[in-house]
């Protein structure tokens, strides 16, 4: 018998993976093997918890391997390694202080292999275990489940290291549970475990990790409800500097992160699936190939599902709040207006920030917090435009004009003046004008009169500044400013008694943007249908029946579900009928001077809108409409079109000045949610500080020349292009390139060929060309 | 042509003597290598300035240290110096460090890739003193056990010539000590394919993974000692001994005649650990790390889990024949002797 060859792997002395591999092929032939190896394991713990803290480095094999080689064969033998799981959490509790890093990963990892596996639970839900091992003062170990042991480890630990790794394993498991379907349960508790930590000790920093874990898992679109935004909330009431930091940095960004999250999201990488499919074609047919287009082609599919899906709406943390009025009074008295609180300046501004905002958003009354802002508004204060940028958003409609009146006194005596630098000068007026946005009531007009007129001043900023407020109260209040300074529009409109004087409390009725521009194509809709039928325009008329059939009926094609939608369309329609006839004829009421008032709020939207003011009437029935009918799909698409349209007509330059465009198209890129910055209330500063150095004006002429490819011939674009998508050189380019000495030979001999051979050249040459090169194309 | 010439000429070259010139530099030779080097400082890290040769102790405890060390030819002589320097010392001079410094050093290299230096370790560990290897036993047996398991051939032989070494020096604490019953002849079924009935059949392929082992018959060793560990544990002499010991005591009680049993009860006990089956500050112990410390208990878990395997394991053995057969021989009578005393 001859000597057996042996393979390369089984000359190994000890292949654990070679095992690993063969028992999961055939788990049962190999089960004495797994039997000895489970066994050595056993003896390998028995001498690590003897003394745990030596080196588990023994011989070729250590202890580390055989954690690895197990857990990962756990589920052929579940009999076997019935206490597995536990032996290891018990191992890593009671030890995580003491084990080698790398054996400590290892434990780690394997626990959430043997999760994956299903061989534990993410959290055993009948004992409120985690919840008391996160009283951090005994780690009770109970159940056997991968957060409950390290959840109170990453709380515990010392080690920088392994805290990451927890963290990112936790996160990875409460990502992975809640990728099908959100996994209620898991949350609920997790989000108890998280609350009870934040509010069990206020004075430590253990909360930290309440706050890492709800923040990520929040801006990952996982938590988004209000038990989440609690947990923000407790921590931001806490004693601990740090926790309360984190927890108002929340409130400030979280919002905005998750929305960044979700774009980077939606724009990936695109794969073009066509060429991918085209590169089978050309390349070498491999397996490897076929899988990635086959992934390719999931991917990309999957991704459309996606974006077909109805669009989430998640409401932002602000939002989700309970009692924020309680919340912000909390938050003030605690951390801004007690004399003991830790916090330093950037964090008394965080903290500021906060509680302004939730005023701003909720229109709390919160009377004490414009007090407080008296004595920061020096122009000496540090960072004192984020002050005034706070108590321009704290301010609403509903916050009595005689707490802001001193204040923007105050502002305008402190920051306004000629003595004053012009960047302090404009970024005074500037928080004047934004708080004055928000309460027109706040100014009185003799100040007013004198901050209008540093619109004359040589400065640009304190210029633009004073007009840009010059330019509000044209809209809001004209009656406030001197006669000359109202403008035509203005004036005109108070002569005409249009404008009306603002009073404190009042709150405009609320509408649907851009009905009355319906209202008004319908009606034009219908002169020109009767118009073409030769009956006089205003006569009433069935055929507006035939209207309504057929909005609803395009509704029925856009979504593409005509399963029970026709049983309720006609008994809709019926109705209808009756009541839009009723609306044309009824008489104008009473009603109407409310009405006036209403549009008058409104105005500003519709001078920009570049409509019409229309009769009494008609605006009457723009308020009705949307009352006494139902709108049809096809009435709101055209809805959704005449606002957009009516905005570009707002733009285009005939309609109105530059800077009035542009102040409107600010107002109405600005959303209620956003916060006001410092930056907005230095806005103009800029223009004042003076000339730009020659360096500076090279930076800012490049900044604005990022890529100048438009500019590039033809070839280098092309050339570019194909850079890009990673291909070669053509053959000409090739050749162009080769080296002359490789050359040279060739072009020796060529002129020494006789007739014969040159035209055998000559035509195999032209064979090739048709054929397409060397390789050829066909065959 | 051309090139031609150019080669004669260099080859030509090598052959020329160089010209030495006065007051030059003599021309460095061809394959000439500059060692000079530039640093800007020369440390030496440490320097033995002693003039006098290190002494035993220290030598000992050195080579102690280098068991660790990477390259196993170190380690196996080191192990070497060790087991002379042990055997070599005058009679009845204790060792240069205590038993129980060395042997957590020493132990985990039972589990050694290297033959060498298991060997030399079996070699070492007979030459140290029989009567502290008694109070070690269950230091050593974690290891024993887990080179008994091990995925190579050649170190579950050595484990198990060391395990019979061990029971032949210590074999009654070897058997009583935590986990030394069940857990061991796990082991033992486990490296001997016993386990199921269908992995103990003769034309099963035991031991199926892993390299198999240089050195022959791995399979009539594991037998020996299973009969050793057995006799040990269940067997009668054991039984002899002990009854023997209590009589020793008896004597050694009425020669000290004035004292009674009470006082005997106080005085200080013979073994190491004497409350260690109370188990007060370890782990809690399940029922395979248990302590089973009479034949009584030994025999009755034994009868329990033990005794169907084995029986037909030592059948299907005693099939095989040739030295099998034979060793399987020993077993059986071990076993039989053990139903016969019970």
């Amino acid at each position: 018998m001859g000597k057996r060859k042996l393979g390369a792997l089984e000359k190994v002395e000890a292949d654990l993976p070679n095992l690993q591999q063969k028992i999961r092929r055939d788990p049962k032939s190999y089960v004495e093997d797994f039997r000895a190896q489970y066994y050595q394991y056993e003896s390998h713990r028995e001498i690590f918890m003897a003394a745990p803290s030596s080196s588990t480095e023994a011989g070729i094999i250590s202890l580390r391997d055989l954690i690895d080689f197990i857990s990962h064969v756990a589920d052929c033998y579940p009999d076997i390694t019935k206490e597995f799981p536990q032996q290891l959490i018990e191992m890593l509790t009671q030890h995580h202080t003491l084990l080698e890093p790398e054996l400590r990963e290892k434990i780690v990892g394997s626990l959430v292999l043997l999760r994956k596996k299903d061989i534990i639970d993410s959290v055993t839900y009948d004992t409120p275990a985690i919840v008391s091992i996160c009283s951090l003062a005994d780690l009770v170990l109970c159940g056997g489940s991968l957060l409950n042991t390290l959840f109170p480890i990453l709380v515990s630990t010392p080690s920088k290291t392994l805290r990451e790794l927890l963290f990112q394993k936790i996160l990875s498991d409460l990502r992975a549970s809640n990728a099908k379907a959100t996994n209620h349960k898991l949350n609920r508790t997790m989000q108890t475990v998280l609350f009870n930590l934040v509010t069990s000790d206020r004075t430590s920093s253990k909360g930290l990790w309440a706050i890492k874990l709800t923040r990520e898992l929040w801006k990952r679109q996982i938590w988004t409800d209000a038990k989440a935004v609690e947990i923000m909330k407790e921590a931001s009431l806490a004693d601990n500097e740090k926790v309360i930091v984190g927890g108002i940095r929340f409130f400030l960004g979280g919002d905005k992160e998750r929305e960044e999250m979700e774009d980077e999201s939606s724009d990936e990488d695109v794969i073009d699936v066509g060429r991918v499919k085209h590169q089978l074609g050309v390349n070498k047919k491999s397996g490897k190939k076929l899988r990635q287009v086959e992934k390719a082609v999931a991917t990309v599919k999957k991704r459309e599902r996606r974006k077909k899906q109805p669009h989430i709406l998640n409401f932002s943390a602000l939002h989700l709040l309970h009692d924020s009025q309680g919340f912000a009074e909390n938050l003030f008295s605690k951390h801004l207006q007690n004399t003991k609180s830790k916090l330093n300046l950037e964090q008394r501004l965080l903290v500021l920030q906060l509680v302004s905002r939730l005023v701003g958003l909720h229109k709390l009354t919160l009377m004490h917090l414009y007090s407080y802002f008296q004595k920061f508004l020096t122009p000496r204060q540090p960072s004192v435009t984020s002050f005034l940028a706070s108590l321009a958003q704290a301010t609403h409609n509903l916050v009595p004009p005689d707490v802001l009146e001193p204040l923007v006194q105050k502002i305008a005596n402190e920051f306004v003046s000629e003595a004053a630098a012009a960047e302090v000068a404009s970024a005074g007026l500037n928080a004047i004008r934004e708080i004055c946005a928000r309460q027109p009531l706040a100014m009185n007009e003799t100040l007013l009169q004198d901050l209008v007129l540093y619109r004359k001043s040589k400065d640009k900023g304190v210029m633009m500044a004073a007009r840009s407020l010059l330019a509000l109260y044209r809209e809001v209040g004209p009656e406030m400013l001197k006669p000359r300074d109202r403008g035509k529009e203005a004036a005109m409109s108070l002569q005409s008694g249009e404008k009306k004087e603002i009073r404190f409390g009042e709150e405009a009725p609320g509408e649907i943007k851009g009905l009355e521009l319906l209202e008004k194509w319908k009606e034009e809709e219908r002169r020109k249908k009767r118009r073409e039928k030769g009956l006089p325009s205003d006569a009433e008329d069935e055929d507006e029946d035939e209207d309504e059939e057929a909005g609803w009926a395009n509704w029925e094609v856009e979504e593409d579900d005509s399963d029970d939608s026709g049983g309720w369309i006609d008994v809709e329609s019926d109705a209808e009928i009756e009541i839009s006839d009723s609306d044309d004829d009824e008489p104008p009421s009473k009603k109407a001077k409310k009405e006036t008032e209403n549009e008058e709020n409104e105005n500003d939207d519709n001078q920009a809108n570049g409509v019409e003011k229309e009769g009494e009437t008609e605006e009457k029935s723009v308020s009705k409409l949307a009352t006494t009918r139902i709108l049809t799909p096809a009435d709101l698409a055209k809805l959704a079109e005449l606002r957009s349209q009516a905005k570009v007509t707002s733009l285009l330059p005939g309609s109105k000045s530059k800077r009035v465009q542009q102040a409107a198209q600010a107002h109405a890129n600005r959303h209620i949610d956003d916060p006001l910055t410092a930056e907005e209330i230095e806005g103009f500063a800029a223009l004042s500080k003076g000339k730009m150095t020659r360096e500076e004006k090279i930076a800012h002429a490049k900044e604005n020349k990022t890529d100048r490819s438009e500019f590039k011939s033809k070839a280098a674009r092309k050339k570019q292009r194909k850079e890009e998508q990673g291909k070669s050189l053509t053959n000409r380019e090739k050749a162009r390139k080769k080296n002359v000495l490789m050359t040279l030979g060739k072009a020796k001999k060529k002129g020494k060929r006789s007739l014969v051979e040159t035209r055998r050249v000559l035509k195999l040459h032209h064979e090739r060309q048709k054929r397409g090169g060397r390789l050829g194309n066909r065959g | 042509m051309g090139s031609s010439k150019r080669k004669k000429k260099e080859k030509q070259k090598d052959f020329q003597k160089p010209k030495l010139k006065v007051g030059k530099p003599k021309p460095k030779p061809s394959n000439y290598t500059d060692t000079s080097f530039r640093s800007k400082a020369i440390v030496v890290n440490q320097q033995s300035l002693s003039v006098s040769a290190p002494s035993a102790d220290s030598q000992f405890s050195h080579h102690l240290s280098l068991l660790s060390s990477k390259s196993e030819t170190q380690r196996r002589e080191s192990l070497a110096h060790l087991t002379t320097s042990v055997a070599s010392r005058p009679v009845d001079s204790p060792l240069p460090q205590p038993v129980s410094m060395i042997l957590p050093t020493v132990v985990p290299l039972l589990l050694d890739g290297s033959n060498g230096v298991r060997t030399q370790l079996l070699k070492f560990l007979r030459t140290l003193p029989e009567s502290e290897i008694e109070d070690h036993a269950p230091q050593l047996l974690p290891y024993i056990r887990a080179g008994m398991t091990h995925l190579a051939a050649d170190i579950r032989v050595s484990a198990v010539e060391a395990l019979s070494w061990l029971v032949e020096l210590a074999g009654s604490e070897v058997v009583s000590c935590a986990g030394g019953w069940i857990k061991t002849l796990n082991c033992f079924l486990s490296l001997l394919g016993w386990h199921t009935e269908e992995s103990a059949k003769w034309s099963s392929n035991r031991s199926s993974f892993g390299k198999a082992g240089s050195e022959g018959k791995p399979m009539v060793k594991a037998l020996h000692t299973l009969a050793e560990f057995l006799r040990a544990g269940i067997g009668k002499e054991e039984d002899d001994d002990e009854e023997m010991e209590d009589i020793d005591e008896q004597n050694g009680e009425s020669s000290i005649f004035p004292l009674d049993q009470t006082v005997m009860q106080n005085m200080i006990p013979s073994k190491s650990g004497p409350y260690a089956y109370l188990n007060l500050f370890g782990q809690p112990r399940d029922a395979e790390g248990e302590m089973y410390e009479t034949r009584e208990d030994r025999y009755r878990v034994f009868s329990e889990k033990f005794r169907i395997p084995i029986e037909r394991g030592v059948e299907n053995a005693r099939k095989e024949g040739g030295d099998v057969g034979r060793a399987s021989a020993a077993v059986a009578k071990v076993l039989r002797e053990a139903t016969s005393a019970s």
